[in-house]
C-alpha cells in the first residue's frame, strides 16, 4: 500500500511553504524562485519515492530513459507552481500572463446558468484556473477535494483564502459527498474534480492510458450521467517563466447510460477522457504531478 | 433469518431494481445489515441512485447538509423507517 497516492506527504512540509511563502510574498517572486533550485535538489536527492515515479512517469512521457535532469526538470515544475499557488490564493494575478484556449466554452456554460462537471487532473496547476475562475470570473465553482489526508495544508490554505476554502466539497467517503455535488450541479454550481487517482475502494473503469490499462475513477462520470449535466475537461499547464496555459474541451453535453451496457459506455467516456490528458501530458511532459508508481510497476 | 415487515420488502425492492443487485434476492437482505461497505456493500454512488430513486417514488429528499444520513443509510430498516416518516406520497 506504500505506493498509493494517499500516504505520500506529496505536498511536502508544511512549515517549509510557509516559509517559501512568506518569501514570495515579502520579498518577492524572483527570491522565492531561486530558492526553488536547493529545494528542488533537496527533494531530488532525499523524496525515493517521488523520484521513482517521476522516472516511471518519464520513461512513458519522453519516449526515453530518463535522465537525472529530466527529474529534477519535473520536480522543479511541481515546486514552481508550488510557489506561484500563494499568488494565486492571493489573489495576485497580474503577474501572470495567461493563456486561454476555447475559454468561449466555460463562459457560455457559466452564462447558461445550468450546472456542470468540470473534470481536470492533477495535470498541471489546478489552483490556477480555481482561482481565475472563482476569483476574477466569479463563476459559481465549487470543488471535491480530499481534506482529510494532509489536513494541515488544508488549514494553511484555507488561511490564505478563506473564500476560496468555502467553496470546497470534502470527499468524506459517506454518502454525503456526491449527494452534494449532485444538488450543487442542480442549483447550477460548476463542480470541479479530478479524474486521474483512484480511491481505494472507489468504482473504476479501466482505460488504455500511454499504452496500459489503467484504472480510472468512475464517479465524476456516473454523476454526470445520474444528473444529466455537461462534462467540461480542463487543463491548467505551467509553461515556465510567469506563463500558464488554460485549456477547456467539452467531453460530453450529457453522458447516457443504458443500463445493460453501462460499465462499456463508461469505459468509452473515461477512455476519451484519458486520452485527452496523455494528449496535454505529451505536450507538458513535466507538468504530471502523481508523484507515486501510478502503473504499479514495482508491485510484485 | 428475520422477516422483513410489508414495507421494508418495498424499499428493499427498490433498492435492488435501482442498483441491479443481481446476487441478492430482496426478501434475503437482512433488514439490521449495514448497506454500505461490509454487508450489501454499497458505496457513494450507489447512494446517489438510491437517493435519486428514493425521491422519485417517494418524495423523500436526502440532503447533504442532513447529519442523520449515515444513520438513515445504515440499514435498510433505518432507511425504510426514514422513508415512512418523510414520505409526501
Amino acid at each position: 500500500m506504500n505506493r498509493h497516492w494517499v500516504q505520500l506527504p506529496e505536498r511536502g512540509n508544511v512549515a517549509a511553504l510557509r516559509l517559501i511563502h512568506w518569501i514570495a510574498l515579502h520579498i518577492g517572486r524572483p527570491a522565492g524562485r531561486s530558492l526553488l533550485y536547493p529545494i528542488t535538489l533537496y527533494f531530488l536527492l532525499t523524496a525515493t519515492a517521488a523520484r521513482r515515479g517521476s522516472q516511471l512517469y518519464l520513461r512513458r512521457a519522453l519516449d526515453r530513459q530518463p535522465r537525472l535532469r529530466d527529474v529534477f526538470r519535473h520536480i522543479h515544475c511541481f515546486a514552481a507552481t508550488i510557489l506561484d499557488r500563494v499568488y494565486f490564493l492571493s489573489g495576485r494575478l497580474d503577474r501572470f500572463e495567461v493563456r486561454l484556449f476555447n475559454d468561449q466554452l466555460i463562459l457560455d456554460q457559466a452564462a447558461s446558468g445550468q450546472g456542470c462537471i468540470l473534470l481536470g487532473s492533477h495535470l498541471g496547476s489546478f489552483e490556477a484556473l480555481r482561482a481565475l475562475g472563482v476569483t476574477i470570473q466569479h463563476f459559481p465553482i465549487r470543488i471535491l477535494m480530499n481534506t482529510t489526508h494532509n489536513q494541515g495544508m488544508t488549514r494553511y490554505l484555507s488561511e490564505l483564502n478563506p473564500a476560496l476554502a468555502a467553496t470546497v466539497i470534502p470527499i468524506s467517503g459517506g454518502p454525503d459527498t456526491l449527494l452534494k455535488v449532485q444538488e450543487s450541479v442542480a442549483q447550477g454550481f460548476m463542480v470541479g474534480a479530478l479524474g486521474d487517482r483512484v480511491v481505494p475502494g472507489e468504482k473504476t473503469v479501466q482505460c488504455r492510458f500511454f499504452g496500459q490499462d489503467t484504472p480510472f475513477p468512475a464517479s465524476p462520470l456516473l454523476v454526470a450521467a445520474l444528473t444529466g449535466c455537461p462534462v467540461i475537461l480542463f487543463f491548467g499547464l505551467y509553461r515556465g517563466g510567469n506563463r500558464y496555459d488554460a485549456h477547456f474541451e467539452l467531453l460530453a453535453d450529457r453522458i447516457d447510460l443504458d443500463r445493460r451496457r453501462r460499465q462499456e459506455q463508461l469505459g468509452e467516456w473515461a477512455q476519451r477522457y484519458a486520452d485527452r490528458l496523455e494528449h496535454y501530458a505529451r505536450l507538458a511532459p513535466y507538468n504530471w504531478f502523481n508523484f507515486y508508481d501510478y502503473w504499479e510497476d514495482d508491485a510484485p | 433469518m428475520e422477516a422483513l415487515s410489508p414495507f421494508e420488502l418495498e424499499v428493499a425492492r427498490l433498492l435492488v431494481e435501482t442498483l441491479h443487485l443481481e446476487d441478492f434476492r430482496p426478501e434475503d437482505i437482512q433488514p439490521e445489515e449495514p448497506l454500505f461497505g461490509e454487508g450489501l456493500g454499497l458505496d457513494s454512488i450507489d447512494a446517489l441512485e438510491l437517493a435519486l430513486a428514493i425521491s422519485k417514488a417517494y418524495g423523500v429528499q436526502l440532503r447533504s447538509e442532513d447529519k442523520e444520513n449515515r444513520r438513515v443509510f445504515a440499514s435498510l430498516r433505518a432507511l425504510s423507517e426514514y422513508i415512512a416518516q418523510q414520505r409526501i406520497r
